[in-house]
């Protein structure tokens, strides 16, 4: 797992470059130093073979000084001298040379000193037995002895000389053998590590080439999604542009131009360019808004027109937000939108409400007109009913004072329509606010509106506590004293009322009858009672406008009381069921949303 | 005897409802004094004279040209000079919301027009009664509210 | 010489009451036909001064026993109505006429021929009067109320406000408010 992750991370390959590059510095030093070591022992043995020499010429001028001396002593002839005195000069040169080549070697400097004695007394003793010879004194036992001594001296110098050659072939034996052990390791060394850089190469190749077949897979996604970029633009009508403000240079996306009525890179990307376009009355707008977005560098939605070539006037909505990019550089970031759709649509919508606003206030005029305007004559209608029946009662004949008395019901009778058509068309949504309320408040205010039925029917309200709701309050009150009202009036004659109200929180899930519900979950207020009921098939059409289950005759009414309540509660996207079983009572249940 | 002097003034731009008003009071034989103006702004010029004798009760419609009796109630009751003045709105309308706001402004007497005049006398009766009650037994005048 | 005066007797009268009014510091109102109405309580000892400071102008105050006893009804209900805790069980009938020392039949007779109301309603009118200070004043709830006035439900008292002054309770308690707020 760490391995993988040091292979992913992108220092892998910087550490492998900078590895090779120490193991490659490693195998030059190396090498060179290898090199330098078979030079040094090239020297060693030229400097051995060159020591030999020497030893070797000392032994021979000897030899050549002794043969002259040999010479001279046999025939008394000076020519032989010649040699013995030449060879020790050179006896001397040779010395002087081994003194140079053994100067770092103090053992062999040592036994050069001891061999230079030993020269140095045969070279006498070869001196005084030539005196001797030249004296003719050769019968002499002195002579003899001094002979003999001279050939002693030869074998102490041999073996010296000997001694010394072998301490060098030693040495250079030694040196060969530590130069052999070398370089038998060394290239070794050298191929390991070189198989080694090899490896970490290869490794960084592999990695850098992964890394390269990553890059272009990224690429290609990223030429696909430039790709889909500009057919969203196409469909969606909108382009994109970059603005870099510190050099005042624009990249118009394709669909930008298209936006303007033009083919992509039609002409020049600049802000004069782009500014031709826009309608006459939005350029000032537009490029004040432009200005202040060269100094806060953040554009807020700006709507403007262009005019396209065409003649076409279009609606684009613009937003800009400065961002920098990885180089350091700052550059606003913007968005164009064709939006005139959208305005055609709203423009369109507008033009709906206000006529439907103008219909409503057509219908609210109507209220007033129903609620004032009629009302008035009705009620004059109605007065001077009762005073024509309470002065002219006696001028009446028996039918006019039955006529009098239909009228009055007739008159009667509308007064009781347009009123709760009134309440009815009152109960509207538009201009009422919903607050929380205290829902136990309005029921009991509800109750005291009915304060004097309840009295007169001597009926029992048991209510339980119910949670603050946000409703429109006048309303809410409005639909408990039209429910409570309503189970007073269609109360049975044999027993007195008794009204349940109760309530509980609903999951719209649990209840079949919410299957149409738009929220999760619902109050519900119950309120039931032990009145006449009604048959169950009816309990969706008594909800209905002007439906009555009874005659006028039996039960007062126009019709309008539950259709007041259905819309109060519609008013309060809540719903409203009814549930009944004759002369057992009626069940009613409002369901208001848990908001 | 006790509402002889009560002094009344009834604004309203109906004919018919001005003459149910004084018929009503006449039939009453409540020797009261009425007096009417047909709309508001002559109300209230006869009002804002220095020596107008006060009304001890005054009744506005609501719905009156030029001058409503809801511009009249804010006027009277900007004015202390009025403060002792019972002031009862005379209306053919009743909804809930006017009934509220118009006491909320100060009225302390809702009507809502009668359809039948045996009421209307029964209604100005009362309302002439409650005032003297008011009036003659020390109740606080800040909590006189009426409705019929 | 002579002069002729014209006077009117009424503007007289009137404005020596007022002075004399004025100066104890009384509230009342002048009514036409020798009647003085007092908008407030008149303590004994300001009785006796009035009744002095008067008799120089040759006024007198007519003092009939009917409506000395109809106030002292007045003030026994208002008692009754505002200390209702202590006189829980007592019919207020009964309690009127063994605290007076007549019939009730004969009090409530001349209460009605008096005051143009019934002993009844005017009972009533005390206690919704004092409902309204209740509710405005102590910020006590209907049921609390109900209780302290002896009522026999909270939906009698409703139904008796109602029918007293056309409002429910609440009504009366928001327009109150709602008055105040925007007074403010």
């Amino acid at each position: 797992m760490i391995i993988k992750r040091i292979y992913k991370s992108s220092w892998f390959v910087k550490v492998v470059f900078v590895v090779s590059l120490f193991a490659i510095i490693f195998i030059a030093g190396l090498g060179y130093k290898h090199i330098t070591n078979l030079s040094k022992s090239t020297e060693m043995v030229i400097h051995t073979y060159k020591v030999n020499v020497e030893l070797e010429q000392i032994l021979s001028y000897l030899k050549d000084s002794e043969t002259g001396q040999r010479g001279y002593i046999i025939t008394q002839d000076s020519l032989y001298l010649k040699p013995f005195i030449e060879g020790r000069k050179k006896v001397n040169n040779s010395f002087a040379e081994l003194k140079y080549l053994t100067s770092d070697n103090p053992e062999q400097q040592k036994n050069l000193k001891e061999l230079s004695s030993l020269i140095d007394k045969r070279l006498d003793n070869l001196e005084i037995a030539s005196n001797y010879a030249a004296n003719d004194q050769t019968d002499l036992t002195r002579f003899k002895d001094v002979f003999q001594e001279g050939k002693n001296y030869m074998g102490a110098i041999r073996n010296k000389l000997n001694y010394m050659i072998s301490i060098e072939n030693d040495l250079l034996k030694k040196r060969k053998e530590e130069y052999v052990s070398d370089a038998r390791f060394t290239p070794v060394f050298l191929y390991s590590l070189i198989l080694l850089t090899l490896v970490l190469m290869y490794a960084a190749y592999a990695k850098i080439n992964s890394n390269l077949e990553k890059l272009k897979k990224s690429n290609q996604q990223l030429e696909i999604f430039k790709e889909s970029t500009n057919q969203s633009e196409i469909i969606n009508k909108h382009g994109s542009w970059r603005w870099n403000v510190e050099e005042d240079s624009f990249y118009f996306s394709d669909n930008l131009f298209r936006l303007l009525g033009e083919e992509p890179g039609s002409f020049a990307q600049t802000i004069e360019n782009f500014m031709k376009f826009v309608h006459p009355e939005d350029v000032e707008k537009l490029s004040s808004q432009v200005d202040e977005m060269k100094e806060n560098k953040d554009l807020p939605f700006i709507v403007y027109r262009v005019i396209h070539k065409s003649g076409d006037t279009r609606y684009l909505k613009a937003y800009g937000k400065s961002t920098v990019n990885s180089e350091g550089i700052t550059q606003l970031l913007g968005t164009t939108t064709d939006i005139t759709d959208e305005i055609d649509h709203y423009n369109t919508l507008e033009k709906r409400n206000q006529e439907l606003e103008l219909n409503n206030k057509e219908l609210q005029a109507f209220n007033y007109v129903a609620s004032h305007d009629l009302q008035e004559p009705l009620r004059k209608i109605q007065t001077f009913l009762s005073r024509l029946e309470d002065r002219e009662q006696d001028n009446f004949s028996e039918s006019g004072k039955k006529y009098v008395e239909r009228i009055n019901n007739a008159a009667s009778r509308m007064r009781l329509l347009i009123d709760d058509l009134l309440q009815y068309s009152r109960t509207n949504k538009s201009d009422e606010i919903l607050k929380n309320s205290d829902i136990n408040k309005l029921l009991e205010d509800a109750q005291q509106d009915l304060a004097e039925v309840i009295v007169a029917k001597n009926a029992t309200i048991t209510t339980v506590k119910i949670p603050e709701m946000k409703v429109i309050p006048f309303q809410i009150q409005q639909l408990f004293g039209n429910l409570i009202g309503n189970s007073l009036k269609y109360s049975a004659k044999d027993r007195n009322p008794i009204i349940a109200i109760s309530y509980d929180k609903v999951e719209a899930s649990d209840d079949q009858q919410l299957s149409k519900a738009l929220y999760d979950e619902y109050h519900r207020i119950t309120i039931s009672d032990n009145g006449i009921g009604f048959e169950q098939e009816y309990a969706e059409k008594i909800f209905t406008l002007f439906n009555r289950l009874h005659n006028k005759d039996e039960y007062s009414g126009t019709g309008i009381g539950l259709s007041i309540c259905k819309k109060i509660v519609d008013n309060h996207s809540g719903f409203i069921f009814a549930k009944g079983e004759p002369n057992i009572g009626a069940v009613f249940s409002i369901y208001l949303p848990l908001v | 005897m006790a509402t002889d002097y009560t002094h009344i003034i009834l604004a309203d731009d109906d004919e018919d409802d001005r003459m149910f008003f004084t018929d009503a009071f006449d039939e009453l034989k409540m020797t009261v004094k009425v007096t009417t103006y047909n709309d508001g702004v002559y109300l209230m010029d006869y009002l804002n004279q220095e020596d107008a004798i006060l009304p001890n009760i005054l009744f506005l419609d609501l719905n009156m040209p030029r001058k409503s009796g809801m511009e009249c109630l804010k006027e009277i009751k900007e004015n202390s000079r009025f403060k002792d003045v019972v002031i009862a709105i005379y209306s053919t309308s009743a909804s809930e919301e006017d009934i509220e706001n118009t006491f909320i402004k100060g009225a302390n007497i809702y009507i809502k027009k009668p359809s039948d005049f045996k009421v209307l006398k029964k209604v100005l009766s009362n309302v002439v009664t409650t005032n003297w009650q008011y009036h003659t037994n020390g109740l606080n005048k800040d909590n006189f509210l009426l409705r019929l | 010489m002579k002069l002729f005066i014209k006077f009117d007797f009424n503007t007289v009268c009137n404005t020596v009451l007022k002075e004399q009014l004025d100066a104890l510091d009384l509230k009342y109102e002048i009514l036409n036909f020798g009647e003085v109405a007092f908008l407030e309580k008149v303590p004994d000892h300001k009785h006796d001064e009035f009744t002095k400071a008067l008799e120089p102008y040759g006024i007198e105050i007519v003092e009939d026993h009917k409506s000395i006893l109809v106030q002292k009804m007045k003030d026994t209900i208002i008692d009754m109505v505002y200390n209702s805790d202590t006189e829980v069980h007592v019919k207020s009938s009964v309690y009127l006429s063994e605290k007076l020392g007549h019939s009730y039949g004969y009090l409530s007779n001349l209460f009605s021929e008096v005051t143009y109301t019934s002993v009844e309603n005017f009972i009533i009118l005390q206690k919704i009067e004092y409902t309204k200070r209740l509710i405005i004043n102590e910020n006590k709830s209907l049921t609390e109320i109900a209780f302290q006035l002896n009522y026999s439900s909270v939906a009698h008292l409703s139904t008796q406000f109602k029918n007293t002054t056309g409002i429910t309770p609440s009504a009366f308690q928001r327009i109150i408010a709602k008055r105040r707020e925007e007074n403010n």
